[in-house]
């Protein structure tokens, strides 16, 4: 199964949001996953233990993250699944 | 027993047992909305449980806060007849949630005027041909702080609404704001993002108004932030933990440094043994305060994801055509990296300054920079600013927020009396626009909420009449071109 992070500035409001529409997209493309959300400070100790992480594209230097399994994505609109969606097969992402 | 017997014993236990104990009034809520949502019943009762132990960590995360604080408040009023609180949402929470138990009032009646407030707000989208109101407020955690501290406003301004009145009285009148003030964002966030279709629902709604307003004003949208070449190390003040730990360490520190060391030994003999040195004290101490906040923190989330999941389920079913109104930070995407830590930094340099004139005039309450407000206000206004009048007014407007943040939260903080629990809620419409409320309701008392509740009415009707396009206005779309 996937392991899947969503960060944003303080863990609480953004994160959450980008959670729920990555739960939806993965939904769609039926790709099983395990998704959590948390502030940046902490995903960026936590990353490497997961497959993806999305985040706003303005905090995408915070991840430095030097491994071949995680990925790390921005997004501009967290809002937009269309976004989500293309971004998840560009990085083909399974 | 008859009938009315049983019901009054129903009541009192549910009132002894379940509105004393605001985890299982919020657990049980979950649950509810859950098994409407037509989820099964084990995922029903996992909501449950985490919603009541998210909210238990919380309660763990305030105490800390509170008690950690408490010997260094005494400190600085012992020796300087001086109070301080910390302008921050968080360690706003925990001052108020003491300052509500302390006049023997539960929390659980502000978890209700959370739910009365979120359903008025819809109401109002559904009669939206009516009021005007176009936005849905979604933000769940900003809903508890704001919620809470309206709670206490009410409680304290007007005793008497000690009761369920004054929970239909807050749910009405933090409804309206967060309706109204979400609605006023639409425009500015709709010209920000392209029409990405959502408004800000977060602690400075009347300030991304103002500042679409003001902003092309003092500068040139075409001389933009994005130029600015800033220092790599400011990065560092994106994560949070070490954004809170560097705040912590520097006001409490110097605190500490100027109460002394045997003063500290004196009043903190248990926490501050012979054979510990100062500095480490310090660091020590300093730093409880970022482990309570993060404790505090995960509670909350832990909590809201719940609460948020199922709030997101009900609107989605009711209100097709109205706009999500979501956390500022949403807005970030849409603005370049640098803009974010610049408005941190010249909101910072505001804060600095205003705090310095604080001491300088010898004001009784000092005030110690969160870093909520600091960072997500200032960022906000930044980037709101920058799109609407560059990098002047990214410059200048973030800068002016910083100083109202101090000076209106000092004045909240003392008006209000939750200095004695050393924080307030300090984000930038929390130190304006609120305090002017609860100003109104101390001296009018009811009158002033209704007066409150229909001028925040008035002020959607106001932007609907105002408005060129009539079929713009509830469609939402908004052109990104200068007229």
């Amino acid at each position: 199964m996937l392991k899947v992070v969503a960060a944003c500035g303080n863990g609480m409001g953004s994160s959450q949001i980008i959670k729920m529409k990555i739960e939806k997209v993965f939904k769609k493309l039926n790709i099983t996953a395990s998704i959590d959300h948390m502030s940046v400070g902490e995903a960026k100790t936590a990353a490497a233990n997961y497959d993806v992480v999305f985040c706003s594209i303005s905090l995408i230097n915070q991840f430095v993250v030097k491994n071949n399994r995680t990925k790390v994505i921005g997004l501009v609109n967290l809002l937009s699944e269309q976004e989500i969606e293309a971004k998840i097969v560009e990085n083909d992402i399974k | 027993m008859d009938f009315y017997a049983a019901f009054e014993v129903g009541f009192k236990w549910f009132h002894n047992n379940i509105m004393t104990k605001p985890e299982f009034f919020i657990g049980g809520l979950v649950f509810i909305g859950y098994m409407l949502l037509r989820k099964p019943i084990y995922e029903s009762f996992a909501g449950f449980l985490k919603a009541s132990v998210g909210m238990m960590i919380w309660g763990v995360g305030a105490g800390g806060l509170v008690n950690t604080f408490r010997p260094i408040l005494a400190g600085l009023n012992d020796r300087f007849h001086l109070n301080a609180a910390v302008i921050d949402p968080y360690f706003g929470l925990a001052a108020a949630q003491k300052a509500i138990e302390v006049a023997g009032v539960s929390l659980g009646w502000t978890m209700m005027a959370l739910i009365v407030g979120f359903f008025w707000n819809i109401l109002l989208v559904l009669l939206r041909r009516f009021t005007k109101i176009r936005t849905v407020f979604l933000t769940g955690h900003v809903m508890i702080q704001q919620a809470t501290t309206a709670s206490w406003l009410i409680f304290f301004a007007i005793p008497q609404l000690q009761n369920t009145n004054g929970v239909i009285c807050i749910g009405l009148l933090i409804g309206t704001y967060w309706a109204v003030f979400s609605n006023l964002t639409v425009e500015p966030a709709q010209k920000l993002t392209g029409n990405a279709d959502f408004a800000v629902g977060h602690q400075q709604m009347g300030w991304v108004w103002l500042t679409s307003k003001i902003a092309p004003k003092v500068g040139d949208p075409e001389k933009s932030v994005e130029n600015i070449n800033l220092p790599r190390w400011l990065q560092m003040f994106n994560d949070n933990v070490v954004a809170t730990g560097t705040l912590m360490l520097v006001f409490f520190g110097i605190i500490m440094l100027i109460l002394g060391e045997p003063y500290m030994r004196g009043i903190d003999k248990a926490g501050f043994p012979a054979t510990l040195s100062f500095p480490i004290y310090i660091l020590s101490k300093s730093f409880s305060f970022a482990v309570y906040l993060f404790i505090l923190l995960s509670g909350v989330r832990m909590f809201v994801a719940e609460l948020t999941e199922s709030f997101r389920g009900i609107t989605d079913k009711l209100l097709h055509g109205s706009l999500p109104a979501v956390d500022c930070a949403v807005t970030y995407g849409f603005a370049s990296p640098n803009t974010v830590l610049f408005g941190f930094v010249c909101g910072a340099l505001g804060q600095f300054t205003a705090i310095a004139g604080l001491l300088v005039f010898n004001s009784p309450i000092m005030i110690i920079t969160g870093f909520v407000p600091v960072f997500f206000d200032n960022a906000t206004v930044a980037v709101f600013a920058n799109k609407f009048g560059g990098r002047r007014a990214a410059a200048i407007l973030p800068f002016c927020t910083g100083i109202f943040q101090v000076v209106g939260g000092a004045l909240a903080a003392w008006y209000f009396e939750l200095y004695k629990y050393g924080g307030w809620h300090g984000n930038i419409d929390w130190d304006t626009i609120w305090p002017i409320f609860g100003v109104l309701f101390k001296n009018l008392a009811i009158p002033g909420v209704v007066v409150v509740i229909v001028l925040m009415l008035v002020i959607p009707q106001l932007q609907y009449w105002r408005s060129k396009d009539k079929e713009q206005y509830f469609s939402c779309q908004y052109s990104d071109e200068p007229k």
